[in-house]
């Protein structure tokens, strides 16, 4: 039992020991102004690896979310700034704050669909399903952007990336909010059980009379609606829609959760691990700038970090 | 019997592909190879020099390096066997294109850089160049001036593995290290990103509170620093520094928000090298190696 306890708070204890270290080499680490920074710069990435979590668990892999932030987010930014001419009607539609968010959310649910359409339809692997929609989303992006940023977007819109409520910033409210509500997802209902099942034993999964496909496709769904949510928020942070946005962003949200103790094989894994993964990269790139290291050595530390986590994690579940 | 027909027909298509590509050659084809579309600037170079090779009556199509010298070498293969006339060239990497340039002057078709230099005098036919290092000399000249040669900065690197972000560095430090009271108190890169930028300055002013300025590589990532200092109520106090010449900056700029940037011409630049090309079509052949186009220190009047 004490074991067992160990084992999951491992990455908690990676956390704390990381956190201690850089207490000691910079005073300015534990105060509250940089704390809540690295809360605030973290909520992105928490929103796509909670998602990227659930695909991950049911043993797939999803490449496309930084181009599905790109274009989600570019599409309702565009909307809101511009609205759309019906030439021929002779009619403009504006877009309201509330509605660029829907547009941007239903975009990035279609597009994880579409992926999760292509992976049961077609039986392909999800690499090379979400690799292909890496390339497209991203190339749809420059199309509707003509590869230049929207900028201005209004004070309203800004808020949800820059404002505070209640003592605490709005991105940080927002991807608490999406953590909450996938920890009951997968620790309360059926669906979540079924999440689990399919990357422990998909063949069992399927004879027991789970619909791995509806399964799948939900899942895909549910992490392109993450990565849309990122998108509002960098794009609101910034105040400006970025055609090269989220660019790479996949490889920060599989290092967060992997470094939350999920297994790539699929049927393991904590969405609570992957927020504690995410906040050790934050944590991790705020404390490196802190102490001034050169940008080369930089990227050399956050590789050996993700090595010896999952090296330290496979050790615990061999045992 | 079946083979034999197959290959009869697949000739005699050869045939007549080849022969409708000759009569088509009345019209030249003009490569506009980039080094990427992924960000706003080089999206404007690009375009411009299409737009200028199609108005000067040539068939333009536009190649994205993906930042890849490999991606641009198989661009050059690609382009070369399908028949383009003239390249108009903006290279990934200094040294690693001269092979991709060589590949197309063995193949007859000359090959115009814009913006950024390769290290070979013998490859292109000409390279209109931005120049980075001296750009970034008046900025720096502007910088020491605006501080009073007296105060705390840091800088803002782009890629660290890309030719312009040094050339930057090393011609804004060449002015400011002469000033033994203006003291960087940290370098750090942001990718030439601005929601990066952002993140790293809101870490750097954790550490280093006191700063009187920053000097960024590129303006996507002046406006990520501006922005982080605002959040921080910090950007009344501290100064920035940009270079590209971004709308946005130069915005800012007018309303005193953000103090220098350096204006480069991505427009003037292409025309120059479609004007070349249509030159060569015509018969020139002597054409000046570097063709400096001089960048332009904007500054709140």
């Amino acid at each position: 039992m004490n074991k067992e306890i160990l084992k999951k708070s491992q990455s908690l204890i990676g956390l704390f020991i990381l956190c201690l270290l850089l207490s000691l080499l910079s005073d300015k680490f534990l105060t509250g102004t940089n704390l809540w920074n690295v809360l605030r710069q973290i909520s992105v990435n928490v929103c796509i690896s909670v998602g990227m979590t659930l695909v991950i668990i049911t043993s797939g892999i999803d490449l496309s979310v930084g181009s599905v932030l790109a274009f989600s987010s570019a599409l309702g930014v565009g909307l809101l700034k511009n609205g759309v001419e019906f030439g021929s009607f002779d009619t403009f539609m504006g877009f309201t704050v509330l509605g660029s968010i829907m547009i941007t959310l239903l975009v990035g649910l279609a597009l994880g669909l579409f992926n999760g359409w292509v992976i049961t339809k077609f039986s392909l692997p999800p690499f090379v399903a979400t690799l292909a929609m890496l390339t497209m989303a991203r190339g749809l992006t420059m199309l509707y952007t003509k590869g230049i940023p929207i900028s201005n977007l209004g004070s309203s819109f800004e808020f949800i990336g820059s404002g505070w409520f209640l003592g605490i910033p709005v991105p940080v409210w927002i991807s608490t909010f999406v953590v909450l509500i996938v920890l009951f997802i997968t620790k309360k209902t059926t669906f979540g059980r079924h999440i689990y099942a399919i990357g422990g034993n998909e063949r069992a999964a399927l004879l027991s009379g789970v619909n791995v496909s509806n399964v799948k496709w939900l899942v895909y769904g549910i992490s392109g609606v993450m990565a849309s949510i990122g998108g509002i928020l960098v794009s609101s942070r910034l105040n400006s829609a970025q055609p090269n946005a989220g660019t790479s962003y996949e490889l920060d949200s599989i290092a967060a959760v992997v470094i939350g103790g999920t297994s790539l094989s699929g049927g393991l894994g904590t969405i609570t691990g992957t927020v504690i993964g995410a906040v050790i990269i934050g944590v991790l790139n705020n404390g490196l700038v802190l102490l001034n290291v050169s940008p080369f050595w930089q990227q050399v530390v956050k590789g050996l970090v993700i090595l010896l986590a999952v090296i330290i994690d496979q050790k615990s579940k061999r045992k | 019997m079946k083979i034999l027909i197959t290959y009869l027909s697949s000739l005699i298509t050869l045939f007549f592909i080849s022969c409708s590509s000759k009569t088509d050659q009345e019209k030249p084809k003009v490569a506009v190879v980039i080094s990427t579309l992924n960000n706003p600037w080089f999206v404007v170079l690009a375009e411009s020099a299409a737009e200028n090779a199609r108005k000067l009556g040539y068939e333009a199509k536009i190649f994205d390096s993906q930042n890849n010298p490999a991606t641009e070498s198989d661009n050059f293969e690609n382009l070369i066997s399908s028949g383009f006339d003239a390249i108009l060239f903006n290279p990934t990497d200094a040294d690693g294109s001269i092979s991709n340039i060589l590949k197309a002057k063995t193949a007859g078709i000359p090959v115009f850089c814009m913006d950024r230099e390769v290290n070979s005098d013998v490859a292109a036919t000409s390279q209109i160049l931005s120049d980075n290092y001296s750009g970034c000399v008046e900025v720096g000249i502007e910088f020491a001036k605006s501080l009073k040669a007296k105060g705390e900065y840091v800088e803002i690197l782009g890629l660290v593995g890309d030719n312009n972000t040094w050339a930057r560095s090393k011609g804004f430090h060449s002015v400011v290290d002469k000033f033994p009271n203006l003291k960087m108190v940290a370098q750090q890169s942001a990718d030439f990103d601005r929601n990066k930028a952002m993140e790293v300055l809101e870490s750097m002013l954790q550490a280093h509170p006191n700063i009187n300025a920053v000097f960024c590589g590129n303006d996507a990532m002046a406006l990520g620093v501006y922005q982080a200092l605002q959040s921080a109520g910090l950007d009344k106090k501290v100064k920035v520094f940009g270079f590209d010449g971004a709308d946005e900056v130069v915005e800012k700029i007018k309303e005193g928000k953000i103090v220098a940037t350096g204006m480069q011409f991505p427009k003037v630049m292409a025309e120059t090298a479609a004007k070349n090309a249509d030159e060569f079509f015509k018969g020139k052949r002597d054409f000046a190696q570097r063709v400096p186009v001089e960048v332009e220190l904007i500054i709140q009047k």
